[in-house]
């Protein structure tokens, strides 16, 4: 009996196959294999439903004009005057300022150890880093940013983003990620300030010069590389999205 | 000389168990097939010989040579098109994995060579039958951006099919575009749409 139950063991514990082995995790570990879209039947999960593509076509395309005539101007001005340090420090400033958002949702998605970060990062960042202009967090205690935003929240709670929606100005966006925008505006820091809309709007323009000053230029490239940019924005704004909400969906702490 | 016995069937269901073990080992796996690709491809981006616009049509043939053996156009391509691929006959087939990859050519291969990154780290590794997943880590200038390569199993050895950044995937995004051009478009009007796009590339080039 113990012998063959030996003879036993021998064939079959070596005939395992397939073994996923994963190395450091880098919090960079995903698995995207389970959804193979070569099969028609899972096709329609990987897109995003779009009734409204005529309306949101002309929006496309306002914004496409908005970028080329105002943006891009605007931007190419901007960078020439201030230097990268500068703009980086701007950027730090805007980021720490917003720090309530990610706080805020990072709680609500139940990541009280990423919710803690955005704090230290808060403090350390106000503090030796003089109002948030520097980012001695990330650069001299690598404690990375941890942002998170109402339409994710919504994502992670599991409600559906809905049909997509290409918003003037703001870009894309779906009826989930539209409710998200507007809860992180309420609740950004400014909006406590008794600024009027004046202001709010020249404080969000300034930050989107500044990002855009800062970043590579997404939406040139995106043109550059697609047969049909629209579609080509609604697909990655999707899946980017998604991946948002994927990752912290598995991994709840 | 029961001992003998048993030890002497010991011995052989190990061989018998090892030697089936051996022909699998000699496929390498997947990570193992990407490192010698991605390797020459660093190289090929850094040689001092071959940058500059004099030199770009031989390095564009040495780089692309270089991605062909490990990146597989044609199953690419066939999940680009989807339900399309099934209903084109062969000569069609060839023809459009043909302007596909020149489309990829000239969209890419410019950015690439001008992303001086400082090394690939590779860090993860998942194989679900004959499908598989690798991660890797760009470094450039202290930032690690993830990259996601998802591969097949062919005879040939693994093969990469698609890139995934930050969740957007290029065979996906492509897949979504062609689709919609498709509902309105025939296939040939598909066809001239990409050759056209090629066209463009080809006259911004010669003008800078």
């Amino acid at each position: 009996m113990k012998r063959i139950l030996f003879l036993f063991l021998l064939i079959v514990l070596p005939l395992g196959k397939d073994i996923a082995w994963a190395a450091q995790n880098h919090g960079v570990s995903v698995n995207l294999l389970d959804d193979d879209y070569l099969d028609e039947n899972s096709y329609q999960q990987g897109s995003i439903s779009d009734p409204l593509e005529p309306l949101n076509r002309v929006f496309f395309q306002f914004n496409d004009k908005f970028y080329f005539w105002v943006l891009k101007p605007v931007n190419e001005g901007y960078s020439a005057v201030v230097s990268p340090d500068i703009r980086q420090c701007f950027g730090n400033f805007f980021n720490n300022l917003a720090s309530p958002i990610s706080f805020l949702n990072n709680v609500l998605q139940g990541r009280f150890k990423d919710a803690w970060t955005v704090v230290s990062r808060f403090f350390i960042n106000t503090t030796l880093g003089v109002y948030g202009f520097g980012d001695p967090a990330t650069t001299e205690f690598n404690i990375t940013s941890k942002p998170a935003d109402f339409g994710q929240t919504l994502g992670v709670w599991g409600i559906g983003e809905g049909i997509y929606i290409c918003l003037p100005i703001f870009g894309p966006s779906s009826v989930r990620d539209s409710i998200g925008l507007t809860a992180d505006f309420a609740t950004h820091p400014t909006n406590y300030m008794n600024w009027n809309f004046t202001e709010r709007s020249a404080y969000y323009m300034g930050n989107r010069i500044n990002s855009m000053s800062l970043a590579p230029n997404v939406y040139e490239e995106l043109i550059k590389y697609s047969l049909d940019p629209y579609i080509a924005a609604r697909q990655a704004f999707h899946e980017y999205r998604q991946e948002k909400i994927n990752k912290h969906k598995n991994t709840e702490e | 000389m029961k001992t003998i016995k048993y030890t002497l069937l010991f011995v052989g269901l190990m061989l018998f168990l090892v030697a089936p073990a051996v022909p699998a080992a000699v496929t390498k796996g997947p990570i193992e097939t990407m490192k010698p690709v991605l390797a020459d491809l660093t190289k090929l981006l850094n040689d001092q010989q071959l940058h500059g616009d004099a030199h770009k049509e031989e390095r564009r043939k040495k780089i692309m040579s270089t991605i062909k053996s490990g990146f597989d156009f044609q199953e690419m391509c066939k999940r680009v098109l989807g339900r399309t691929w099934r209903d084109i006959n062969k000569a069609q087939r060839e023809h459009f994995t043909e302007l596909m990859t020149k489309l990829l050519e000239n969209a890419y291969i410019g950015k690439l060579e001008d992303y001086h990154y400082k090394s690939i780290e590779y860090v993860d590794q998942i194989i679900q039958g004959d499908r598989a997943q690798v991660t890797t880590l760009v470094n450039k200038d202290d930032v690690k951006l993830p990259v996601h390569y998802i591969l097949q199993l062919t005879p040939k050895g693994w093969m990469v099919y698609d890139i995934n950044i930050e969740g957007v995937s290029l065979v996906r995004n492509y897949m979504e575009q062609f689709r919609s051009i498709l509902r309105t478009d025939s296939f040939d009007g598909l066809i001239k749409i990409i050759e056209n796009k090629n066209r463009t590339f080809e006259k911004t080039s010669k003008g800078s």
